[in-house]
């Protein structure tokens, strides 16, 4: 596609574009879309739950089938259409071929074509809200015999049972998966072959070799859940028995397939919303990113790790308690690689000259809040306690006090980052903090005290808590109120960020290339990029972190300015403590 | 990308060609979806010996026929993209026509193999063997036509892109797609000589 | 406050142990990564001509500070896998001696209890089936109550906070697991993975007696079911 003379009308430039910033954009704008249809189902069973059987404003009375159904596809929507979308497919499309020099991805059309199949998969998915009976009610984890229609109907009518609730989220979530394969394959072949010229493997900056190793894990551990989702489609439409114990099939096998994928899944998520935190850490602080190559390595080993340990979320399921025991170890052991790149990430703070921007508050919270959520699990990988934390409010604060932060923060910090990159206007930053701090404090509200909720017994994806007298109590009842409050106060902050995003869009262009003065390449283009990025493609010569290099007059060193004579000396003479870094200019 | 832009862009710091790398991982990706369905498949016909017997049910011999078919149309898929190297449109497209009709015979046979069976009472949810009782051997004939039925699948998808290519082929534009196009098919047969022993031979 | 319900079971104490023990390697990891990030964010703020330090991580002096952490954690994480060892074992292989054998089925929305009847053996003709709304499987108390968990139609999971006990039940297979409570009470079961529209309703009970309650219980059980007593017994 040739920037010069290519023209464009409205219909390729913004709606079938195949330019990655174009779809970068529309992944983005979708993910917030479904982010609202998450909240707001949110919302919605958070009332029921605080208020059972009340009216909920702007909905109306919950029945349990829709309780059921709400859960399920809350946390179907919230991983697959708006964390694989915002932090794979946006940050993947908008920030790797600028990253990395070059003018687009190598398969422009395939990478079109993957948004408008996730674009589908959506509708979709939404389209379940709609049918007889209503979406899928089986949580996002779709354990048969139940999503196979139970085995009562051995007989299912094709076409009644081909646009069930549960078909339907079988196709959506099957076609979302085809959208990402496809955009995972140009990720990786575009980081492989069209990075600019000097660009070896260590001057990659951390977010686009944390995508590319986030899509590698994806690729290798979707097929068998592939295999099973066409198997449980075909139970429910045709009446086979792939999962039905009666004809020699076994619910078991889905659980396998289900969590060889969905584990792995939570590191594809983490990973790029890590290497966020890797671009946003060392230009705040002024000072490389610490232990850049080990933390490659560290993410390379979690990569590895992160296939060997499934089963812990089947601890309970009835299978064999020595593979359990296995499992167990390797989910405890994850721990360290992954504490080694925190580790860094913070490490890169110390000694730094640190500025309190908007991006460096969502990365900060992002650790602090990361931090509870791993450390939670550590309670939940030994085999042992999870017998009784399993399917408790335990585990479901555990895992939103990871994907929020993951999903949320990350998200929020990129946009703030690179937001005057891709639009070439800024982002208020007072209205950036109050968003900040507000989701903050929200957040923490919502689910710090459903923490003793979970360890009191209360077990979850349950609408009518009334027949349990270990709940029924205080402080428990309280908490289930206090957490609503902060919840609709959580979501309610989020139109700061909204009414910000707004306003900025509709004021005059600032263009500024380099706002925050970092070192990688996308900062050289123009805001925003034109088709094609770059008037002249850079050519690199150093890495992404050479912040404050010690003899420089500036304290940033952009990765297409050659080595100065002399610079690899008096680093050397850092390096060996002969001089201190600081003050030597 | 157009060649004023390869111009602009100094040489990529690695030189594998794009089209090549991307079906690689292509191929992987799909090496994985079928790697879960052998993978579940085998952990049943463990548990259940009984579907050896099902097994006994498939025709060996057309089975056989179509492993020689499909090696065959591999081997003139590699004969059509030495052609392309030459720059030999003629040839490739007579290699790549054989490679198709490989396909189409082995999709023929299949649809033969798959008539017998059904007239047998052999189908995907086999009602015939449910009601006598037998409801692990049903099982064994659902693995049987999932397996099969996306390998076939993937037959006709490589065929329908094959004779896409050739399209643009005659007129002399995109020879390199000749390779795609083979790497593709070489992992169909690659399945195909799983699937063969899995399904038809392990009596 | 007390975060736990009651314990009542032998080896509820273990598990609630295993969580004290990683609660303190949790608490001082904490405690620890906090200080980490929010010690520099005080002293290493932008402060006017002061230039950040040039550290990469490289040099040993840097990076053994990284080392050294996660080399505590591995150790803390050996202690953790340890020590669940015991309390995992147990909970998970019957014991060799079974006083009371009962069986518990699950189905859509209820629990439903088998008790072996007078011949004292599950699954023979003469066993008693409990199938009520909200019904109570009686146990005695400090004996080893052995159960065979089966599923009539979807996965359910059959929870006993008090016993700190958790099993998911598949239909197809039965799944042997056991507890001793030792305390007399009535306790919550409640089912923890979604099986329907009623899944909120499915709440049953274990009600631990003393030994003569049990048995009084049980006489009028098979005296109902149209057996004779256990009395001789």
């Amino acid at each position: 596609m040739d920037a010069i003379s290519h023209k464009q009308s409205f219909w390729t430039k913004y709606i079938f574009s195949t330019d990655h910033k174009v779809i970068g954009m529309q992944y983005a704008i979708m993910g917030i879309i479904m982010a609202g249809v998450g909240g707001f189902l949110a919302y919605i069973f958070r009332y029921n739950l605080a208020f059972p059987g009340a009216y909920i404003p702007l909905f109306g009375h919950l029945s349990a089938m829709q309780y059921n159904a709400f859960v399920t596809c809350h946390g179907m929507i919230m991983v697959f259409w708006v964390g694989m979308p915002v932090l794979l497919s946006s940050l993947g499309n908008l920030l790797i071929p600028l990253m990395i020099g070059t003018d687009d991805m190598a398969f422009p059309t395939v990478n079109m074509l993957s948004f408008w199949i996730f674009f589908v998969s959506a509708l979709v998915l939404l389209s379940s809200f709609f049918v007889p009976g209503g979406a899928f009610g089986g949580g996002w984890t779709m354990y048969p015999p139940f999503s196979a229609g139970g085995y009562v109907n051995k007989n299912p009518a094709f076409f009644k049972e081909l646009f069930s609730g549960t078909s339907l989220m079988i196709l959506a979530v099957a076609l979302e998966l085809v959208a990402m394969l496809m955009g995972g394959i140009n990720f990786l072949v575009t980081t492989i072959n069209k990075r600019a010229k000097g660009m070896t493997p260590f001057k990659i900056p951390i977010v686009v070799w944390f995508i590319n190793i986030a899509s590698v894990i994806f690729m290798f551990s979707v097929g068998p859940l592939v295999a099973g989702a066409f198997m449980l489609l075909f139970d429910n439409v045709l009446g086979t028995g792939f999962y039905d114990p009666a004809r020699g099939g076994d619910p078991m096998l889905w659980e396998h397939l289900f969590w060889f994928f969905g584990h792995p899944e939570v590191y594809v998520l983490l990973l790029p919303a890590l290497g966020v935190l890797a671009e946003v850490f060392p230009v705040f602080s002024r000072k490389p990113l610490f232990a850049y190559k080990p933390i490659v390595y560290l993410a390379l080993v979690s990569a590895i790790l992160s296939v060997l340990v499934w089963a812990h979320h089947q601890f309970v399921a009835g299978i064999d308690p020595r593979m359990a025991t296995f499992f167990s170890i390797g989910t405890i052991l994850i721990s360290i690689p992954f504490a080694g790149i925190f580790l860094s990430f913070m490490a890169t703070l110390w000694g730094g000259s640190i500025r309190f921007t908007v991006p460096m508050m969502w990365a900060l919270g992002f650790i602090g809040l990361f931090l509870i959520g791993g450390l939670t699990g550590l309670y939940l990988g030994s085999n042992a306690f999870d017998i009784y934390a399993h399917d408790t409010y335990f585990v479901v604060t555990h895992f939103h006090y990871t994907l929020f932060p993951d999903i949320f923060f990350g998200f929020f910090a990129a946009v703030y980052f690179w937001f005057p990159k891709f639009t070439g206007k800024t982002l208020n930053s007072a209205l950036g903090k109050l968003h900040f701090w507000c989701t903050f404090f929200f957040f923490n509200g919502t689910w710090f005290v459903l923490f003793f909720n979970g360890l009191a017994g209360q077990h979850r994806r349950i609408n009518d808590y009334s027949d349990f007298s270990l709940i029924m109590k205080e402080p428990y009842m309280s908490f289930e109120k206090f957490a609503t409050v902060c919840a609709i106060l959580l979501i309610l902050s989020q139109f700061i960020f909204l009414y910000n995003l707004f306003t900025s869009l509709a004021k005059a262009k600032t263009s500024v290339r380099n706002p925050w003065q970092s070192n990688t390449l996308e900062w050289l283009a123009e805001s925003p990029p034109p088709h094609g990025n770059f008037e002249t493609y850079p050519e690199v010569y150093r890495g992404p972190y050479d912040y404050s290099v010690p003899g420089s007059t500036e304290d940033f060193l952009p990765q297409n300015v050659p080595v100065a004579h002399g610079e690899a000396e008096a680093i050397a003479n850092v390096q060996n403590g002969i001089t201190t870094s600081t003050n030597t200019i | 990308m157009s060649k004023d832009h390869q111009a602009h862009l100094s040489l990529p710091a690695n030189k594998v060609p794009e089209g090549r790398l991307g079906m690689w991982i292509l191929i992987a990706g799909e090496l994985v979806i079928f790697g879960g369905l052998i993978a579940s498949y085998l952990e049943f016909r463990i548990r259940y010996p009984q579907w050896g017997e099902m097994a006994a049910h498939t025709s060996t011999l057309i089975g056989a026929i179509n492993t020689v078919v499909l090696l065959c149309s591999s081997y003139t898929i590699v004969k059509a993209h030495e052609a392309a190297q030459r720059l030999d449109i003629h040839k490739v497209m007579i290699w790549m026509s054989c490679t198709v009709m490989g396909g189409l015979i082995f999709l023929v046979d299949k649809s033969i193999e798959y008539y017998h069976e059904i007239s047998e009472g052999f189908t995907f949810t086999s009602p015939k063997l449910q009601m006598a009782g037998d409801h692990v051997g049903s099982l064994f004939w659902s693995y049987y036509y999932i397996m099969t039925g996306l390998h076939g699948t993937h037959v006709l998808v490589g065929m329908t892109v094959m004779i896409i290519i050739m399209f643009q082929i005659r007129k002399g534009q995109n020879l390199h797609r000749v390779e795609l196009a083979g790497m593709y098919w070489h992992m169909v047969d690659l399945i195909w000589i799983f699937l063969f022993p899995l399904l038809y031979i392990a009596k | 406050m007390n975060i736990f319900p009651e314990n009542v079971s032998t080896y509820g104490q273990e598990l609630d142990n295993l969580f004290w023990l990683i609660t303190v390697f949790v608490m001082i990891a904490f405690v620890v990564s906090l200080f980490v990030l929010i010690y520099p964010l005080i002293k290493y703020r932008k402060k006017p001509s002061i230039k950040a330090e040039y550290i990469t991580g490289e040099r040993k002096k840097h990076f053994k500070w990284v080392v050294i952490a996660l080399a505590l954690l591995l150790a803390s994480d050996f202690v953790i896998m340890y020590c669940e060892h015991d309390a995992w074992d147990q909970i998970e292989s019957v014991p060799a001696k079974a006083d009371v054998r009962v069986g518990i089925i699950a189905r859509q929305w209820n629990w439903i209890f088998v008790y072996p009847g007078p011949d004292g053996i599950l699954n023979t003709s003469d066993d008693v089936i409990v199938d009520e709304l909200n019904s109570s499987l009686h146990v005695p108390i400090n004996k080893n109550i052995v159960f065979e968990l089966r599923s009539q139609d979807v996965i359910h999971s059959f929870f006993l906070a008090n016993a700190r006990f958790k099993q998911d039940v598949l239909p197809g297979r039965t799944v042997v697991r056991w507890f001793n409570l030792t305390k007399e009470g009535k306790y919550d079961i409640s089912c923890t993975q979604i099986c329907g529209i009623l899944h909120s309703k499915m709440r049953n009970f274990v009600i631990a007696e003393s030994d003569d309650k049990y048995k009084h219980y049980i006489d009028s059980l098979y005296t109902a079911n149209g057996h004779k007593t256990t009395s001789a017994k």
